[in-house]
Formats: structure tokens, sequence, C-alpha cells
């Protein structure tokens, strides 16, 4: 997995470089979870969808990822019912199902709101490195500081 | 002639607007169609969500509109048989109430009953989806949503009006029977012969139709609806309102047809 950081200057750049890139799977504040799905059944809906795989099949996959993510507390909840924390492991973990050539997370700080987010989402992907292509995280410019490996 | 000419083109504005929306639902039925025909269209995902809809529009309600409509049969069939024999008409009373009952009252209640219960209930899920955006994040992670959300729900409605209206249209049958003729058996020839003369292939054809129209209408009307809801939060309940009203005339206008092509 390749790791790196997109900075934006503005809504507007952060708008057009997202249009930019149709092949990537976004992890946005904007693209929320199916609210009438557990977390285990929207991580699952994905290979049972795209790759005509069984339920059982599915699900399996998906507890695997959640268990990958020391999530699996949050299997059976509701959208409604999550945390930060736990919704944005669920947003990830459906995106990162499908293998898909480039994960975007587009403005963590809005996904995390509660946690020093740089630090947590890169042990968070490293956890997944091995399913993972390319992922971008995109950021606002001013946001920086906040990296300070970066 | 400004107090004129702003009436006309309000009147132009929500004229068109109703236009506008019965032809995106007749678009999203053929749509919808289209994929239901494509044998490819079905996964397991999809399969999921049709027995899903089948199970929440018919299976769960299946013990209490069962009672409802024995309970509504029973009383109907009473009804014709008292009345038939006060006016000495006791040969036409199983012919009339199930005429009464099989051909006309069972599906359109049948339709009814899931327009209140499962129409809204998707009128108000596919808005919300809308609303917040379910839809385009669905369809982000590559999964068309005609296929898996929509289509589905069609075919699971279109399943659940016709078993729920087979279901209650046989217990009519039997109550039929035990008002007419009582608690014995050697009287079925002669029920047989009846219902024979009621129930030919064509009509039998126009029951079939009728309740696929139905089962058609119940669900693309709140489906469409929906998809038509602009993202904003204070425009569900007012999607829902305007799906049930267009969905109640849609019902009303295939009785309409049905009656008028039967027996006019």
């Amino acid at each position: 997995m390749s790791l790196d950081l997109k900075w934006m200057a503005d809504e507007a750049e952060r708008r057009a470089f997202i249009a930019a890139t149709p092949e990537s799977i976004l992890v946005s504040p904007d693209l929320p979870l199916r609210a009438n799905l557990s977390v285990l059944d929207n991580i699952a809906l994905i290979p049972q969808y795209r790759t005509n795989l069984d339920y059982n099949a599915a699900a399996d996959q998906a507890w695997s990822l959640l268990l990958r993510t020391g999530q699996t507390g949050a299997a059976f909840k509701r959208d409604p019912d999550l945390s930060h924390e736990e919704r944005f492991v669920t947003k990830l973990l459906r995106a990162a199902i499908g293998q898909p050539p480039v994960i975007l997370v587009d403005r963590p700080g809005m996904l995390l709101p509660d946690l020093h987010y740089p630090p947590y989402l890169e042990a968070l992907l490293s956890e997944l490195a091995d399913i993972l292509n390319d992922c971008w995280i995109l950021d606002y410019t001013w946001n920086a500081p906040l990296y300070p490996n970066r | 002639m400004a107090a004129i000419s702003n009436f006309l083109a309000r009147r132009g504005a929500a004229l068109l607007a109703t236009w506008r929306i019965w032809r995106d639902t007749l678009r999203f039925a053929g749509r919808a169609g289209v994929t239901a025909a494509t044998p490819s269209a079905y996964n397991s995902a999809t399969r999921g969500v049709v027995m899903k809809q089948i199970y929440f529009t018919a299976w769960q309600i299946l013990p209490g509109f069962t009672l409802f409509a024995a309970l509504l049969s029973f009383v109907l069939i009473q009804i014709v048989v008292s009345t038939a024999a006060s006016f000495g008409l006791s040969d036409y009373a199983l012919e009339v109430s199930m005429r009464l009952l099989v051909l006309e009252l069972l599906p359109l209640v049948t339709a009814l009953f899931v327009a209140l219960r499962s129409g809204s209930a998707i009128n108000t899920e596919v808005a919300l989806m809308k609303i917040h955006g379910e839809i385009e994040a669905l369809e982000d992670a590559g999964v068309d949503t005609l296929r898996l959300e929509f289509m589905p729900r069609v075919i699971g409605g279109m399943i659940s009006v016709l078993a729920l209206t087979a279901a209650t249209s046989v217990l009519a049958l039997v109550l039929a029977y035990l008002a007419v003729y009582g608690i014995q058996l050697w009287s079925l020839p002669d029920f047989n012969r009846v219902m024979g003369k009621v129930f030919d292939a064509p009509v039998l054809l126009s029951i079939l139709l009728k309740s696929l129209a139905f089962g058609l209408a119940v669900t693309v009307i709140p489906v469409a609806e929906g998809l038509a809801t602009p993202r904003k939060l204070f425009m569900a309940p007012i999607s829902v309102l305007r799906g049930m009203v267009r969905l109640f005339f849609a019902l009303m206008l295939i009785e309409v047809a049905s009656l008028a092509f039967k027996y006019l």
C-alpha cells in the first residue's frame, strides 16, 4: 500500500480533485452508510453484490476485517448508534473490501472529530496495508501541522 | 392582467411538475421492468432484498390480514346470502358474493393495505436515502442501486400483493361454501360448477393482471416519488404525502379501468 497526502487549498480544489479521480472510492462525510443495515451488512454488501458471493461468505470476509481493526463490537450496530471512530472504520472497510485501485479519505478531520486523527489513520491503514492499494488522504493545507511526520 | 398571467404561470408550472413526476414514474417502471427481465441482474444481494421485501410486505402481515379478510368476507357473504334469500334469488347468492369479493373487493383491499403499510414505508425509506446521500454512497462503491435496492422491492411487492390476494381469495371461497352449503362436502360438485362459471379463463387472467398492476403501483410510485425528493430533510413528509395520494389515485384508476373493461 502507498499512502499519500493531498493538500487542498479550498473546497473548489477538493471537489475538482475528487472529480478528476473517478477510479477512486471515497471515504467521505458526504457518503453515509446504509442506515437500515448493520455495520457487518454494510461491508458484506459489496462482495455480495459485486462478486455474487453468498451472504455467509461475504459476512465472514466483513467480520475478519472488523476483527483486524478491533471493531467487532460494532458489527451489529446501525449507523445512528455508532461512534465517529466506528463509523469511519466501517466506511473505510466498505471501501477497502472491494479492493479498488485508490481509496480517497476525504477530510478525515470531519470523519474523526474527536481524535488526533493523523497517527490514528496511519496506524489503521498500516493494519490493512495488505488489502489496500493506493490510499490518498485529502486534507486542507491549514491542517498540515497536525501531521508531524509528513 | 399581471394577476392572470401569474395565475396561469403558477398553474402551468404545477401542471408541468405533475407531468414530470408521472413521466419519471413511467420511466422508472420501464427501467425496473427491463432490469427485472435481465437474468444477470439477480445475485445473492438482490435475492436477499426480494426475500426481505416479501417477508415485510406479505409474511409479517399474513395472520392479521387474513383474519381481517376472513371477517370482511364472512360479513359480506352473509349480507349477500340473506339479501338474495329475501328476494327469492338464493341461486345467485354464491355467484354474486364471489364476483363481489374475489373479483373486485379483495384485490383492492389487499392493494390498499399493502400501500398503507409497505408503500408508505418504501416511500419514506427511499426519500431518506436520497436526502442523506445513501444512494450516491452506494453508487460510489460500485453498486447499481436500481438493481440492488429498487428493482427487488418492485418484484417483492408484486409477489406479495399477488400472494396475499390469492390467499384471501381462497379463504373467501371456503367461507362462501360454508355460508351457502354448511359444513358438509357433498355439495362440492354444485359449488365447482358455479365457480367454473364465474372464474373462466379471461376472468382469471383479468384478476392476475389487475393484481400485478396493483403490485406494480404500490412499489413503483413510492420508489419514484422517493427518488424525486429534493435533498432537504423537511421534504421527506411532503414526498410521502404526495406519493400516497398519487398511489391512491393510481389504485382507483386501475380498479375503474378493470370494472369498465369487464362490465361496459
